[in-house]
């Protein structure tokens, strides 16, 4: 079946056509026939950019102003004899969105009822920017392919097994009970995916073994899966929390903050755009968000830009070392993203010493992995370590299938907290 | 036709027409800047850019952010800008004449009931409106300053301003991110009304020798949770400019509490017009920063 995959931001609709089903899925023979975006939507040039595999790229400029003449216009270019993949709009089965928050009300892929999207209209008070980009879009292709059937995939949903320790936050609990105030974690779609596929690369049954994803991009966030289960990860109540980021400051003292306010007399605009925007890597080497150039400045002898590389990666360690804790012992580490498919740097540095639990790095097999699947470990260790480039498109369309076929697993939380 | 706001005229480049523009521009809208000439424009695209530098070393914006808006303001010296535009605004000196003639330029060129809004704390928008062919389309909005942060603007009803284009102004205040505060034509409007005796009381105790203008301020501040003391806020306002609105309100209204303050005049006569001379009621660096505070007039943990 031929699934549109949309994930929508405020101003960009990014879109992929994955051929995917049951046999496909099984055999990780999943095929992405197009990916694509509109961006700068609301403007008098936005522009499409279509890339289908084996082709050199196509890109057209127009005004659209909102969503549904985005996406009016993507299944147009789709469609489109020259430069489309498709004969008609009817060979899409289904719509796969991606939502990012779906609080506590959602613990699995779902199918878009009324019910549902109003649920997820009630969530955007946890992500104010996100989920109403994303229930746009909704709107938007739900308007145009109203005969079939549209499923929302959530970055929440995955990690909602984690238990109450691992997702309350110390301060009084009426915070939990009157705003939902929790660690949700994100990137749940990713974490999934490549422990999934790290467990069929190694041959082994997934139910059986504990793995530590991280998922290095642009956010980061790290996870404890704990046979298929994920039982804590480095990302909270928004995608701030945990390992430094390009702009972002991850884990840090929160007295800080009223202390800076106080201090440089800063709002809390300021202080929100410094910690997310001003900060990580960027903040640290003042070179840039980059992981690419703040390597090149470090390996130029750039103090900074080497200290900021080590917070990245020593954070990654720590956490490494935490969830190993916490899950009495791993199996293998993956890592993904592109910071975490592309750097040997970061993955030599973030792996170092931890030779005492088991894992040995393959340092000539490190330094010549980039974007593709393999094992990073020796054939001794016995803790593994991988690469696996994640696919969150494969993901969502998959999850599609799922949902229709009904053989959706849910992420049930342990436990309720009342 | 269906009216939407995509593109905005300003008219007028200086400080307000370019914190419009900015964050006109940030809310993804075109923005045409029209100043007279095209050295004036430079000018004044250089100190946007200055100022944009500053925001960022604040961590208002980001550079990503900076280029975006940079590149959504066209600078322009003709009026033609105005032909293309959803609405139009004027950010001009408070002078009737001036601002009078933009307004004539732009009904001319614009639909019927595209607003066209006045920058004024002081002129009449009725008087204005009534010069041109469309005074139903003509109102006026009060910014506060500083700009960029106040999230408060009054939007001024004329006597002729219709409701269709009022509401449209309203929408535009949203748009900028502020808060609309509906008010009608009179002078003073609501927030300089209240303000001005205010800060005219402050100076008056000042010069009665009651207190020192720091301890004035600082009770204020720590007092009624205010964040920048009345004097301060004259001196950052600039007193030249303050002592015109109070003078324009003695006018307007022959009310006692709007006699200005012999204190205010005579430092306005002196030069000492607060921040941009480096000092008013009191001293401060280059970059506008106080240099003369109470040693209890520092932001800290309670």
């Amino acid at each position: 079946m031929k699934i549109l995959v949309l994930n929508s931001g405020s101003s960009s609709v990014k879109f992929q056509i994955v051929e995917t089903d049951l046999e496909r899925m099984q055999a990780h023979q999943d095929e992405t026939l197009a990916i694509g975006q509109v961006e700068k939507i609301g403007l008098s040039d936005s522009r499409l950019l279509l890339q289908v595999p084996g082709r050199s790229a196509y890109q057209d400029y127009r005004e659209v102003l909102e969503h549904r003449a985005a996406i009016e216009w993507v299944l147009r270019v789709l469609v489109d004899p020259e430069n489309g993949i498709i004969s008609s709009t009817d060979e899409i089965g289904a719509v796969g969105h991606r939502v990012v928050h779906g609080g506590e009300a959602f613990a699995s892929s779902v199918l878009m009822t009324p019910d549902v999207v109003s649920q997820i209209e009630e969530c955007t008070v946890l992500a104010p920017l996100h989920n109403p980009a994303n229930l746009r879009g909704y709107y938007a292709a739900h308007a145009i392919l109203s005969e079939v059937p549209h499923v929302a995939v959530f970055d929440t949903a995955y990690h909602q097994t984690m238990p109450a320790h691992a997702f309350l936050y110390g301060i009084p609990f009426q915070f939990y009970t009157k705003h939902h105030l929790r660690r949700y974690g994100f990137h749940g779609t990713s974490h999934r995916f490549v422990s999934y596929r790290a467990s069929q690369i190694l041959g082994w049954e997934r139910a059986e073994k504990r793995y530590i994803t991280c998922h290095l991009g642009n956010g980061c966030s790290i996870a404890a899966i704990d046979r298929g289960r994920s039982i804590d990860t480095s990302m909270g109540f928004t995608p701030l929390e945990g390992l430094l980021m390009g702009t972002r400051s991850g884990d840090l003292d929160p007295a800080i903050i009223p202390w800076l306010m106080a201090m440089e007399e800063m709002t809390l605009h300021q202080v929100n755009t410094m910690l997310n925007k001003h900060s990580g890597l960027y903040g640290v080497s003042g070179v840039s968000s980059d992981m690419r150039e703040v390597l090149k400045a470090r390996d130029a002898g750039h103090q900074r830009a080497d200290v900021a590389f080590r917070i990245f990666s020593y954070r990654i360690r720590k956490y490494i070392g935490a969830y190993t804790a916490a899950m009495g012992g791993v199996d293998a580490v993956v890592f993904t993203g592109g910071i975490g498919e592309h750097s040997p740097e970061v993955r030599a540095w973030a792996l170092d010493g931890l030779g005492f639990m088991g894992l040995e790095l393959d340092v000539d097999r490190n330094a010549r992995v980039r974007g593709e699947e393999a094992e990073i470990t020796t054939a001794e260790s016995a803790v593994k370590a991988l690469v696996v480039p994640t696919n969150e498109e494969w993901v969502i369309a998959r999850d599609v299938i799922r949902v229709l076929n009904d053989i959706m697993p849910s992420f049930t939380p342990p436990e309720t907290m009342t | 036709m269906t009216w939407e706001l995509h593109n905005v005229s300003i008219i007028g480049a200086g400080m307000m027409g370019r914190s419009i523009a900015t964050k006109v521009a940030q809310q993804g809208l075109n923005v045409c800047l029209k100043e007279i000439s095209m050295e004036r424009a430079e000018e004044c695209r250089q100190t946007l850019e200055t100022t944009l530098d500053h925001q960022i070393a604040r961590f208002n914006i980001t550079e990503t952010e900076k280029k975006v808006i940079l590149s959504r303001i066209h600078w322009v010296t003709q009026f033609d800008c105005a032909e293309e535009c959803d609405l139009a605004i004027e950010t001009v000196q408070e002078k009737f004449d001036l601002k009078r003639d933009i307004v004539q330029e732009l009904d001319r060129r614009m639909p019927a009931e595209y607003p066209i809004v006045i920058n004024t704390s002081t002129l009449s928008i009725t008087e204005i409106a009534a010069a041109s062919q469309n005074p139903g389309r003509v109102l006026g909005m009060h910014f506060l300053y500083p700009v960029t942060s106040t999230r408060v603007v009054e939007v001024v009803r004329g006597q002729l301003t219709k409701d269709v284009v009022y509401d449209r102004a309203v929408e535009f205040a949203r748009l900028l991110d502020k808060v609309p505060i509906k008010v009608f034509e009179m002078p003073g409007f609501v927030t300089t009304r209240v303000v001005l005796p205010l800060v005219n009381e402050a100076m008056h105790v000042v010069m009665e020798g009651v207190a020192s203008a720091a301890e004035v301020d600082l009770a204020l501040k720590l007092g009624y949770d205010f964040r920048t003391g009345p004097l301060e806020w004259a001196d950052r306002v600039g007193l030249d400019r303050v002592l015109n609105w109070i003078q324009h309100m003695f006018q307007e209204t022959g009310e006692a509490r709007f006699r200005p303050c012999p204190l205010l005049k005579r430092l306005v006569r002196a030069g000492l017009l607060g921040t941009k001379t480096g000092r008013g009621f009191f001293t401060y660096d280059v970059n506008r920063r106080r240099l003369d505070r109470l040693p209890d007039d520092r932001p800290g943990l309670a």
